[in-house]
Parts: structure tokens; sequence; C-alpha cells
């Protein structure tokens, strides 16, 4: 019998080795890597946790595989429950959208073998027990990112070096929770050791989340990288990141139940959407744009939780599962740009460029509407929730996350004027009449702009989904 | 010949304030060098003087392991470096003039300031704020190399000085942590996380020599 915890841990692994081999081939590379996360999505969600099952006997094999069995690795124990059983499904969901994009947007580029060995580690980071070798894994994760973020031909990416300090500095407080609290289990009367634990984490998450003012690294991260991998940075490992958070409630409940939690993390989400949206307004390059309305993203799932409430929580999830839609076709859209312009994104260098590329146009617009939360796309629908549920006990929380949301939107609004402005007539003269993408190109654009609409027209296939996410926690419950 | 354990057990009556002296100078000297040189031998020393001080907490041969991943970073920044400098050989002929003029530029004297005033922060820190579970002189070198690293990566944004600051904040952190978790898995997975940080530095900068953005990055 094999153990699932197990596979899920090396068959990414292992792939991640036949990719780069074949990393020459584009397609190649870029199904196995997609058509592997997505089988391990899909399997993580569909293969039940309590019995064995045989995957393999329709081709004559008799190999078991029980998902739900706790395996020793290295002396640790791994074990997929069922919260953890969501939350992979998500991470190699996302990847394997990512990875779809990336075939066409970025081909070639060490996303394909570094985010599969990404996925191990934070599968491992996600299984692992105790909390402090996940906090070693998403370290190392971190450093891995590197490889995939540096874009070939391109000085150093600044936002990847950031990400890596961010997140190195966010070790030691982890790392110190673990015995803080196994010294508090020895001595209960050591109030103050409690006090240390919850300022710890704190500073860790925040730095970790890019909470500001620990904020730097994120527009830096789509703007000075490989977009896609920035953008997988910001989903599948800050969404690691997010369960681990919900992990370390759910171990220590007195954390969310101190009176200070919700005021707090409240605080830190307004402060991220203020900030981001302000800043968003002022930018004049295209990549910390994405940057800066994903922070936004991130303050706003962070009100959510401050909510301190079942319902805050499952709509930290919705945003969790809506975020990788608008993002990611954002991400794509701005590499399509970069490729026909030298990687220059400014707004003054992409005048007219709309005209040469009117998928990667598509694709900016439509991810920007949804990571703006616009009607019809798929960031409206937690969005409104959201606003829905601030609206009565806190109007003014709401009415400053809406007016961020204006920051972000008239930022897109000029680099969108810019894209479709007429091209200056010297530059006009020598673009090409025809457009410069392929139909493919726009096959892989059209299948992720109506998946992204469609989830704003039918929220009812992820909102279930993020309801029973929030059940499987304990710490809001009454 | 003696095992590196033997030679280690051979020098251990530096494993105090000499040790802890050691680290102020080689982590002092990385805040204030740009000379690659100069950067590896300190680094190196660096490490053997934070073996010496592991060698108190934790099981000699440990140590000695914990040393060798260091010494085996320093192995990949020097390969990497070696390589850069043969690639620009041509700007190094305009270093060397602005050596010889034996003027202090003012970025060394600013970082020289710096590393003092984080250093005697670090020394009334060890006084006031002492680490649980280690000594006085550990709490001191786990304070010099924290905030050293941390001013070595607010210093600049080259991938190397901070590749080397957070290898320096690591090895502060990792003398404190080893009191508190001596697990050798966590030993392992410190030093794993340790090695891809000096690969993935080395990659950038390999990404930097061969863009050419040598000197545009402050």
């Amino acid at each position: 019998m094999i153990a699932g915890p197990l596979l899920l841990l090396i068959i990414p692994l292992a792939m991640a080795g036949i990719v780069y081999i074949l990393l020459r081939w584009e397609f190649l590379s870029a199904l196995l890597a997609t058509g592997t996360a997505l089988t391990l999505g899909i399997a993580v969600v569909t293969l039940p946790l309590d019995q064995p099952v045989q995957p393999f006997s329709f081709l004559g094999g008799d190999h078991q595989i029980a998902m739900g069995e706790a395996v020793t690795f290295f002396g640790r124990e791994l074990v997929l429950e069922q919260a953890d059983r969501m939350a992979m499904a998500f991470l190699f969901l996302t990847a394997a959208g990512l990875f779809f994009l990336a075939w066409r947007f970025a081909p070639h580029s060490l996303l394909f073998p570094m985010g599969l060995a990404l996925l191990s580690l934070l599968s491992s980071a996600l299984l692992i027990r105790p909390l402090i070798y996940a906090a070693l894994l998403i370290e190392i994760a971190a450093a891995l990112s590197i490889f995939a973020l540096q874009a070939e031909g391109q000085p150093p990416t600044r936002g990847g070096l950031r990400y890596l300090t961010f997140t190195t500095m966010a070790l030691p407080g982890l790392l110190v929770t673990h015995w803080l609290m196994e010294r508090y289990a020895v001595t209960p009367d050591e109030t103050g050791l409690l006090s240390m634990t919850a300022s710890l984490l704190t500073i860790s998450f925040a730095l970790l989340l890019g909470a500001v003012p620990f904020h730097t690294w994120v527009p830096a991260i789509v703007g000075n990288s490989v977009p896609l991998a920035g953008i997988f940075v910001l989903t599948v490992n800050n969404g690691a990141i997010w369960f681990l958070l919900l992990d370390f409630l759910e171990t220590y409940p007195w954390l969310s139940s101190h009176p200070r939690f919700g005021p707090l993390v409240t605080a830190a989400g307004l402060a991220m959407a203020i900030v981001g949206g302000l800043l968003a307004l002022a930018q004049r390059r295209l990549g910390s744009l994405v940057g800066y309305g994903a922070l936004v993203d991130s303050g706003c799932a962070l009100m959510a939780l401050g909510m301190n409430s079942r319902l805050g929580l499952t709509l930290v999830f919705l945003s969790l599962l809506v975020r990788p839609f608008g993002l990611t076709l954002m991400a794509a859209g701005l590499s399509g740009l970069w490729a026909l312009n030298g990687n220059d994104d400014r707004f003054d260098a992409l005048r007219g460029l709309g005209r040469k590329a009117p998928w990667s146009t598509m694709a900016l617009i439509f991810g920007g509407l949804s990571v703006i939360g616009l009607p019809t796309s798929a960031g409206f629908v937690w969005r409104w929730a959201l606003y829905r549920t601030l609206a009565s006990p806190n109007p003014g929380s709401a009415l400053c996350l809406l007016l961020t949301e204006i920051g972000v939107m008239i930022g897109m609004w000029r680099g969108v004027f810019a894209l479709l402005m007429r091209p200056r007539p010297s530059e006009g003269n020598r673009s090409p009449r025809i457009t410069s993408e392929g139909w493919l190109t726009a096959a892989v654009v059209a299948v992720a702009i109506l998946g992204c609409i469609g989830v704003g027209f039918f929220p009812q296939t992820l909102a279930p989904l993020a309801a029973r996410l929030a059940d499987t926690y304990t710490f809001f419950a009454p | 010949m003696p095992t590196l354990v033997e030679l280690l057990a051979r020098v251990s009556f530096l494993a105090a304030m000499p040790a802890v002296a050691g680290i102020l100078v080689t982590a002092g000297l990385l805040v204030v060098s740009r000379d690659w040189r100069l950067n590896m031998t300190a680094l190196t020393l660096q490490y053997f003087f934070v073996v010496l001080l592991l060698t108190r907490l934790i099981r000699l041969e440990v140590a000695a392991v914990k040393g060798l991943i260091g010494w085996m970073i320093c192995l990949v920044f020097y390969l990497t470096e070696r390589r850069a400098s043969a690639l620009k050989q041509s700007s190094a002929v305009e270093d060397t003039e602005v050596s010889r003029r034996w003027i202090i530029p003012a970025r060394t004297s600013f970082c020289l300031l710096a590393g003092i005033l984080v250093s005697v922060a670090a020394y009334t820190a060890a006084l006031h704020i002492p680490l649980p579970e280690v000594s006085t002189d550990i709490t001191l070198a786990c304070y010099l190399l924290v905030g050293l690293g941390v001013l070595l990566i607010g210093l600049s944004e080259a991938p190397m000085q901070v590749g080397l600051g957070l290898l320096t904040f690591l090895s502060g952190f990792d003398l404190f942590y080893v009191a508190l978790e001596p697990s050798l898995a966590v030993a392992g997975l410190l030093g794993a996380a340790s090695f891809l940080i000096a690969l993935a530095t080395a990659y950038l900068r390999t990404a930097q020599v061969i863009v050419g953005s040598e000197g545009k990055t402050p």
C-alpha cells in the first residue's frame, strides 16, 4: 500500500526533474507540468481519505493508495487532513492554471520545473507536524522561487531578493514560537510567554503576507521578475502562508480569542488596502500596478479575517479561491506585452501596443476587472460579499475599501488608455497590420477569460467550497 | 592526519570571547568591504568562529557538519565571484586605479560608522535583553551577527551583499536556536535553507554579470 501524502511530495519533485530536462520542448514541458499539477489536484480532492483505493486497477496493477494514511518522513509525521486536502487541491489547481498560461506567455522558463518543486515543498509544509518544520520548508521554497522569478537576460530580480529577505526575517519568529509554547505548557503561570508568542507571530506573518510596512516585495515581485512566476508566489506560495496562518490559529485558539486580534488584523488589512490603493494611483508601470492590486486584495482578505467570525473566514477562503483568476490573467497580459516591448512596461513605452497585442491587452483588462472586484468578474464574488458584511457594523471601513478600489481602477485606466492610444506616427508605420499573437495564444487567453467571467456569473461553483473549508476550522466556532 | 572534529577540539579554547571578537571583525569586514576576496575570507573565518561557539551548545560532530555547510557556501561564492571577475576583466583595471588613491570612500566611512553603531546596540542589547538558554558571550555573538546581517541587507540591493547579509543573519539565529531545539532535522533543514540561499545568490550574481549591470546596482 502506498501512502498518499508521500506521493504528493515525490511525484511533483520527480516530475520537476523530468520537466527540467524537457524544457527545450515548450509544449511537452508545459503539458507535463500542467498535467501533473492538474492530476494531483483532482486526485487529492476525489480520492477518499478513509479507505484505500486501486487507481491503476484498469491497467492490471494491484497497488493501493491510502490518502489518509500518516507517513513518518525523517522522523516527522505527515498527515493529510480534511482542511489540508482542500488547501493542497487549491495549490495544485492554481499551479496548473499558471502552467497552462505559461505555456504561451513564459515558454522555456524555469517556472515549470521550479513550480513543481515548489508544489512538493509547500505540500510538505502543509502536511508536516509540528509546524516549525513548515516554517523551514517555506524558507527553502522562498529560496527556490528565485530561480523561477529571475527572467533570462534581465538584471537580478529585486522583488525576488526582497521576498527572500522578508521570508528569512520571518523565520526566527515562527521557530521560536514553538519553543515558547512548549515552555508555556510546562509553566502555565508565565502569561508573558503568550504575549511574546502573539507578538512574534504577528510580526512573522506580517512579513510573510507583505503587510504594511513590509510590503515592498509585493509590487517588486511582479514588476521586476517573470510576471507569471511573481503571481505564482503571490497565489500559490502566499496561499500556503494563509493556510499555515490558519493552522497556527487552529493549533493555538487563544490567539484568535485574544481581545486585540480582531482590531489588529483589521487595522493591518485596512492599512494594506489604503497604501495599495494610493500607490496604485501613482504608478507609471504596469508590473508595479499588478503588485499593488494584489496588495489591496490581500488587505481586504485580512479585513475579512479581522471580523473574527465564521462568515469572515468563509470570505477569506473565497478570496483565496478567486484571487488567482484575476492575477494570473493580468500577469499573462503583462508577459505578452513585455515580450513585444523588450520587457519595458512603462505606460509611455506601451503606447499603442494594445493594437499589436489585443489578446494580451484583453487578458490584462479582464484580469484587472477581477482584481478591482467589478461586476461580472471573479473578484466581484467575494468583494461584494465583503462590502455587504462590513457595511452595517463598520461603514467607514467599507467606504475606505471602495475608495482603494477606485485607486487601482484609475491606475488600470491609465495603463489601458496608454495601450489603446493611437501609436506615434513613426511607431505606427513600423507596426504590422496583422496581430503578433497566434491563435493558440488567443485560445488560451479566451479560456482563461471565460473561466474568470464564468466564476463571476456562477459564484455558486466556489462559494459552497469556501464554506466547507471554513467548516474544517473550529477557532471561530461559537 | 587529524580529523575535522579533532581539529575543532584542539582550538576549543578560543570558543568564548575570542570567537565573539572574531565574529565582530569578520561581520564588520563584510559590512565595510566590497572586495570579494576579502569578503570570502571574512565569511570563511566567520563560519569558523560560529562553529567554535556552536561546539559549546551541540555535539562536536553536528557543529562540524554545520561548519562544512558554511564552507561549502563560501566555495560556491568563491567560484561565482572568480568567474564573474574573469568576465569583467576590462573594468578591473579601473577598480585598481581607484583603490590606489588611498582615499576612504564616503560609502565605506558610512558603512563603518553604521557597523559601529549596530555593534554598540548589540552590546547594549546583550547586557539588557539576555537570550534564554545561552550565555552572555553567545548572546552578544547572536546579536552582532543578526544586527550586522540586517545592516548588510539594508545597505545594498546587490545580490551578493544581500546574500551575505542573509547568511550572516541566519548564522546568528542558528547560534541561538540550536540551544532551544537541538534536533538534527531542524539543523539539516536550516543547513539546506542556507545552502539554497547561497545558490540563489550565486544565480542572481551570475545574471547580474551577464547583463553587465555591475555598478548600476547600488
